[in-house]
């Protein structure tokens, strides 16, 4: 039993990457649709815009609602606004940001490409004779991975701005004094260390979302597993390689200031 | 153009305001009202807690890696020494990361399960059919996913809290030099007991959102294929919103407890 679902989710991992791998062929070796993919880019990012927004702010407002209670036992407010600017770019931002896109974009894609599969458009598409992963799922594919990254670094900058607000309001620390310590505490490193991973959970959720709806079988129930298995994927997927990007920006970090 | 937009987004969302607070207000009454059904209850814990117990370990354990690490770095820009990191880690994940993550993985395996199940159930006319046998479809679907959610979700954070705790104990013994000990004794510098407590409140209140919220969309899914994935894929939205919405203002309440 045991050694089945292990079977059934090493043949999922396969097929995924096997999936990616036919996505960047085809987009390689045929001239892409740039209009179709400016389209997707444009939908997803007006339907998401207002979620990612609000949760970036109140991620931001949320690190330093906590930061203060902790920076206060060692009288050390003044550090407040670097520690939890650092801290939601470098981790909790991307995390909990990607985690919403992958509930709103993710289930929607996978949703709306298992209605195609289930009710034989893809099929229709084939017999019309265009090549299905050119026409649907190669502008989806990076439509998404643009959107997204976009959507999760405005949802940063919005989390900084949370914390600012939130910062004169709870910790009653002036904005002059939040921003002082950006800059220092802040690096270079720390923020592209933010939109790596940001990179690299856009690209997730794109391809699975792509893969679970292109895959879906079996009817409206099926459509409706699909989407459910989009959705625990993600999750598992993004919590997975956030320890792996951290694990290795860590060591590049390392490696580069030859320590 | 834009002015009318906006006003037809707010009548909008005053008009599911108020069909959401109807069915919370309804749910209530059915809350106290006989007959409880305790064998659904049970039913519902056992498909809530246990079936997503394993998933919620495995995220949990790896979220809490990437704390401590983070911690640590974070720690030596300040203070340039990192033996405080349990203190602050512990803490961060008390009051924060356990119940959160916890609560949006829940929303994203149990919430849409709920509103899949339910919204197929509206769009194929069973909830007129218990309608017509003049059972209160309420009663009978809302109320016993809300109680079972209630309760796995104070155990799920209370689970969540330990395994996240351990795992991070695990990775400050092998990346950071520490032991067990001192690891403990950092941690109890910090720690109190109301982050517990409060960490055990938060859990239960975001399993009581979960399925208020999805089965609200539920009820309210729309005829055809469509109408179950748009459902889905809104009250996933909708629950992850108001979770960490609902984080930070018990954040704010709590931090006047302490």
């Amino acid at each position: 039993m045991v050694f089945m679902r292990i079977k059934v989710l090493i043949d999922d991992i396969g097929g995924g990457i096997l999936f990616l791998g036919q996505i960047i062929l085809t987009a390689i070796r045929t001239p892409a649709k740039i209009d179709l993919t400016l389209e997707q880019i444009y939908k997803v990012t007006a339907q998401s815009f207002a979620t990612t927004a609000m949760a970036g702010f109140f991620v931001g407002a949320i690190m330093t609602i906590q930061f203060t209670m902790q920076l206060n036992e060692f009288s050390a407010l003044e550090y407040l606004g670097g520690i939890s600017t650092s801290a939601t770019l470098r981790e909790v931002g991307p995390l909990l940001i990607a985690f919403m896109l992958s509930g709103k974009v993710g289930a929607f894609t996978a949703a709306e490409l298992g209605t195609m599969r289930v009710t034989e458009q893809i099929d229709a598409i084939r017999c019309l004779g265009a090549n299905p992963i050119r026409e649907i799922i190669v502008p989806r594919f990076f439509g998404i991975v643009t959107a997204s990254f976009v959507l999760l670094s405005g949802g940063l900058v919005l989390s900084i701005i949370g914390g600012l607000l939130m910062g004169g309001l709870f910790a009653e620390v002036s904005f002059q004094e939040y921003v002082r310590h950006i800059p220092t505490l802040v690096t270079m490193p720390s923020i592209f260390n933010g939109l790596f991973k940001s990179f690299v959970f856009a690209f997730l959720i794109a391809t699975i979302c792509t893969y679970r709806g292109y895959t879906a079988t079996g009817g409206a129930k099926g459509v409706g597993k699909a989407v459910l298995q989009t959705a625990v994927a993600c999750m598992i997927a993004i919590v997975l390689s956030d320890w792996v990007t951290t694990v290795f920006t860590d060591t590049a970090l390392t490696l580069i200031r030859g320590e | 153009m834009f002015v009318d937009s906006i006003g037809l987004i707010l009548i909008q969302a005053g008009k599911t305001l108020a069909d959401f607070l109807g069915m919370l207000k309804e749910t209530f009454q059915a809350l106290f009202r006989p007959p409880f059904r305790v064998g659904l209850i049970i039913q519902h814990i056992e498909f809530i807690a246990n079936r997503s117990v394993g998933i919620i370990v495995f995220c949990v354990s790896f979220a809490a890696m990437v704390t401590i690490m983070e911690s640590s770095y974070h720690m030596k820009l300040v203070l340039q020494e990192d033996s405080l990191v349990p203190g602050f880690a512990a803490l961060l994940i008390l009051r924060e990361l356990g119940s959160v993550l916890a609560a949006l993985l829940l929303t994203s395996k149990i919430g849409a399960g709920i509103t899949a199940e339910i919204g197929t159930m509206t769009v194929t006319e069973q909830i007129d059919a218990l309608k017509m046998l003049s059972i209160n479809p309420v009663q009978y679907l809302v109320v016993p996913r809300l109680i079972a959610c209630i309760l796995s979700g104070l155990a799920l954070a209370v689970i969540s809290n330990l395994v996240c705790l351990i795992s991070a104990m695990g990775i400050s013994v092998a990346n950071l030099g520490m032991s067990t000990g001192s690891f403990l004794l950092a941690m109890n510098r910090f720690v109190i007991f109301q982050d517990l407590v409060f960490a055990i409140i938060k859990g239960g209140v975001f399993g009581a959102v979960i399925p208020l919220i999805a089965c609200y969309w539920g009820f309210r899914c729309t005829a055809g294929a469509q109408g179950v994935g748009q459902a889905t894929t809104r009250s996933v939205v909708t629950a992850s919103v108001a979770i960490i919405v609902l984080d930070f203002v018990m954040s704010w309440i709590f931090a006047h407890f302490y």
